[in-house]
């Protein structure tokens, strides 16, 4: 077995309001994994995932990063768990594209030059190069994606969290942006990311975690747990209820 | 929204262009310093280089003065408000008001003076992005002590990124209350809280969201400075802009 990256241990957090965020959660992720955190709205996927960088703290439980608790070094922790958030428009910090993705790289203070290479070959890598100069309050949908996907990108992370990345994207920008990330994993990124969008990640993720009220109630692999959607309350893709394999 | 505003950054490959942002700066406060004292002769010689710029950069003339309208017609009430308060020899004299020629002279520069700083502000600000500009600033304000120039440097962007974006939001809360008759409310007031309140809200919620997304890129301080690209012709210009300057102190 695999030594794991992240291990979360019996995770804890309630709301100062009282309302219950998530409970006892258990999991581990491993190098290479591609993880797809699903559950009903309010079930605790969000909660769950600003726990995975130190952003939010638990009442009780840890998480540990190679072995060490992740708020000892948040600096490293955050380096090496990227996040990426559901709203595009509120996460991008830079006045271009360029400016954008080295902003990161910036807090680091990093070598000018040494941003500036990263930056180009990050930029290369999602093919944004092209609108490098670009203001990116004109980006499309789509392309704002991407562009917050390279910010993260550039600080070379072990891990990246996705928050509902297909929110808001029509069908040719959700595919786009799919390739996109399952090229990383394909090239060993490992991946987690909280959605309700199971149909299109078939063929792609490997894992899946299923939340229900806070609590983690299944974890396994994702064609095991397919057919227990539809008893969480999540619709199963309906390429599988009919029962023809899924083609890609 | 950009076509409205002579204000806007036009991207172009003129000479001005590439010039060190930072030197920029300096041209315009060194020109904005030698129309302090300006004569008319020097206002000429100045318009006559601001022209020559505003060929280089592909500027339309005519669309720029036609957004200047309201700023003409101020320029006009100030060559007014001088002819008729300065004492001297009066020009034409009508119901004992009078338009005095001294007047009329020092209104005449006041108001060149005036056009020709909105002018240099005009080119300088479609020849500079607003990226360089927030990187000029923070260099300048580096050697003054107590002064967090990295904060004001992300303050500056992140002000440039989300102007439009809250504009935009803003649009959009006034469609969605007068998409519900919101428009027939008389009171003023009423109006006010009913568009304000929802885009406070969005806007302090997107801020809580930005926040979170700045901590999780490792945001701090200690940031790597800006980086400037001088185009090597900045030398030439500072010279040339700081020659005016003295001619003028001194002629
Ligand atoms: N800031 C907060 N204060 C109080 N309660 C909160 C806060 N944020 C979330 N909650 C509550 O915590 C629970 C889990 O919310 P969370 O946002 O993690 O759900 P989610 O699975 O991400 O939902 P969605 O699918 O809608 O994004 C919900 O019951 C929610 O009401
Ligand atoms: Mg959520």
């Amino acid at each position: 077995m695999a030594i794991p990256i992240l291990e979360i241990n019996h995770l804890t957090h309630q709301y100062p309001d009282g309302s219950d965020g998530i409970i006892d959660i258990c999991f581990s992720v491993t190098k290479g994994d591609f993880i797809i955190l699903v559950g009903k709205n309010g079930s605790g996927k969000t909660t769950l995932i600003r726990h995975l960088n130190g952003l939010l703290r638990p009442q009780s439980g840890e998480i540990k990063l190679h072995g060490k608790n992740i708020l000892k070094d948040l600096i490293l922790t955050r380096k090496t768990v990227g996040m990426v958030f559901q709203d595009a428009d509120t996460q991008i910090v830079g006045d271009t594209v360029f400016d954008e993705v080295a902003f990161g790289p910036e807090n680091l203070n990093l070598q000018r030059n040494l941003i500036n290479t990263k930056v180009t070959q990050v930029l290369e890598q999602l093919n944004l190069i092209k609108l490098k100069d670009r203001n990116p309050s004109t980006l499309s949908g789509g392309e704002k994606r991407k562009l917050t996907i390279a910010g993260i990108l550039v600080m070379d992370p072990e891990i990246i969290i996705f928050d509902e990345p297909f929110a808001n994207l029509d069908h040719p920008g959700t595919q786009s942006l799919l390739s996109t990330i399952a090229d990383l994993n394909q090239n060993g990124q490992t991946i987690v990311m909280a959605t309700h969008d199971v149909e299109t990640l078939m063929g792609s993720a490997s894992r899946m975690l299923i939340m229900d009220k806070g609590r983690l109630v299944e974890d396994g692999s994702f064609t095991d747990l397919i057919k227990k959607l539809e008893s969480h309350g999540i619709k199963e893709p309906c390429t599988c209820r009919i029962g023809r394999p899924w083609q890609p | 929204m950009a076509t409205l505003n002579p204000f806007v950054f036009r991207p172009g490959h003129s000479n001005l262009h590439y010039l060190d942002t930072r030197c920029k700066f300096f041209l315009v406060c060194i020109v904005s310093l030698s129309l302090l004292k300006a004569n008319f002769p020097a206002c000429f010689i100045l318009l006559g280089t601001l022209i020559f710029f505003i060929q280089q950069i592909n500027l339309e003339l005519g669309q720029t003065l036609k957004h200047l309208k309201y700023f003409i017609l101020f320029l006009v009430f100030i060559i007014l408000a001088r002819a008729l308060t300065i004492p001297g020899d009066p020009l034409v004299q009508l119901y004992g008001i009078s338009i005095t020629h001294q007047g009329l002279y020092e209104g005449c520069l006041v108001a060149f003076r005036f056009f020709l700083v909105m002018v240099t502000g005009i080119i300088f600000s479609n020849t500079t992005r607003p990226a360089n500009l927030k990187n000029a600033v923070q260099w300048y304000l580096k050697p003054i002590p107590f002064v967090p120039e990295k904060r004001v440097g992300i303050m500056i962007s992140l002000a440039l990124r989300f102007l439009p974006l809250i504009l935009n939001q803003a649009n959009e809360t006034r469609n969605a209350v007068h998409s519900r008759c919101g428009n027939l409310e008389k009171n003023p007031v009423k109006r006010f809280i009913r568009l304000t309140l929802p885009l406070l809200k969005k806007t302090f919620l997107s801020a809580d969201h930005l926040i979170l997304a700045m901590e999780a890129r490792c945001y701090c301080e200690n940031r790597t400075d800006p980086e400037f690209k001088p185009s090597g012709k900045e030398t030439l210009f500072i010279i040339t802009s700081l020659g005016f300057w003295l001619c003028i102190q001194f002629f």
